[in-house]
């Protein structure tokens, strides 16, 4: 196979989504950031958006924990180590086949 | 590719998303600009020439600028847009670094222009144009309105640095600090200004959502 095409087959697909790239992006930045963040920068809607975050927790890339602000309960998300390097990896994978 | 870059840098701009810190720069400049001012103006033997007064007085701005913004992320910021936690290797070392390097090069050049009687009206306004640059940096790349903001800061600095040398001294009782309180005020005034701007604009355009689980 062409080298070249092998690194598009070799993109993963988990984060290869336009929606999950756009979270593990917005993660990949800051060390952490809560729900309201995600759903404010992305524009999704609360369903999407936990839809995506659950297959990137499933996937080991997302860690969430809940916590509360004050009496309002709040979700906490951080981009694991695992999830760094995949992202770092998918970066350098789509230069190249770029 | 771009759009993933852009998206990396997102997060750096949403800490200024509500204007607060551009308005912690203004309370800064304008604070520095009000220390110089009254170090002008009192008396020789004056506590305000002292060390014990100076360190205070920094003090007490360095408490409102590390208190006051985080109580207004606190209390409008996190509920309206969300929490963001920076990373630490971000959120601290390079801006210290850079800011320590700045002021340690401002402070010895001062302090040498000072021995040597040199007027200052031309560093203070290319201080001016840096300080222009670096907001358009900053702030106006990301918002457009921003770019009058800092097009207003680069003409003030060149006017100071065409105004009377006597104007300039008389606002500092003749002393070499004039031209630069001139600047700290103007810049300090422009960043308080655009930072309230941007932060009624927050205010009007964005809501808490109702009180449930995020």
């Amino acid at each position: 196979m062409n080298p070249q095409i092998r690194t598009i087959a070799d993109l993963d697909r988990v984060i290869h989504e336009p929606g999950r790239l756009m979270l593990v992006a917005l993660l990949f930045a800051v060390d952490r950031s809560d729900f309201l963040y995600l759903q404010h920068e992305t524009g999704m809607n609360k369903g999407t958006l936990s839809s995506h975050l659950s297959r990137l927790e499933e996937a080991g890339y997302v860690e969430v924990s809940k916590t509360y602000r004050g009496k309002v309960p709040q979700t906490l998300l951080r981009l694991t180590a695992a999830g760094r390097k995949a992202f770092e990896q998918y970066r350098r994978n789509l230069k190249e086949a770029l | 590719m771009d759009r993933i870059e852009d998206l990396l840098d997102r997060p750096k701009a949403y800490y200024n998303i509500d204007g607060v810190g551009e308005m912690a720069g203004g309370f800064m400049c304008l604070g520095f600009g009000l220390l110089m001012w009254l170090q002008a103006h009192a008396p020789r033997d004056s506590a305000w020439h002292g060390m014990p007064v100076f360190i205070i007085y920094v003090g007490l701005m360095c408490l409102i600028l590390h208190y006051g913004p985080r109580a207004i992320k606190k209390h409008i910021t996190y509920p309206r847009t969300g929490f963001v936690q920076y990373r630490a290797r971000d959120a601290r070392w390079r801006p210290a670094i850079l800011a320590a390097a700045v002021a340690a090069a401002v402070t010895v050049g001062l302090g040498i222009a000072l021995r040597r009687h040199w007027n200052l009206t031309t560093p203070a306004a290319l201080f001016g144009l840096l300080a222009a640059a670096s907001y358009a940096y900053a702030f106006a790349k990301t918002v457009r309105w921003k770019w009058v903001v800092a097009c207003v800061v680069a003409l003030g600095s060149v006017v100071i640095a065409m105004l009377p040398p006597d104007l300039v001294g008389a606002l500092a009782d003749g002393s070499w600090q004039g031209a630069f309180i001139l600047i700290m005020v103007l810049y300090g005034a422009a960043l308080l200004v655009s930072g309230g701007i941007s932060f009624w604009l927050y205010l009007r355009h964005t809501k808490a959502p109702a009180q449930e689980a995020q």
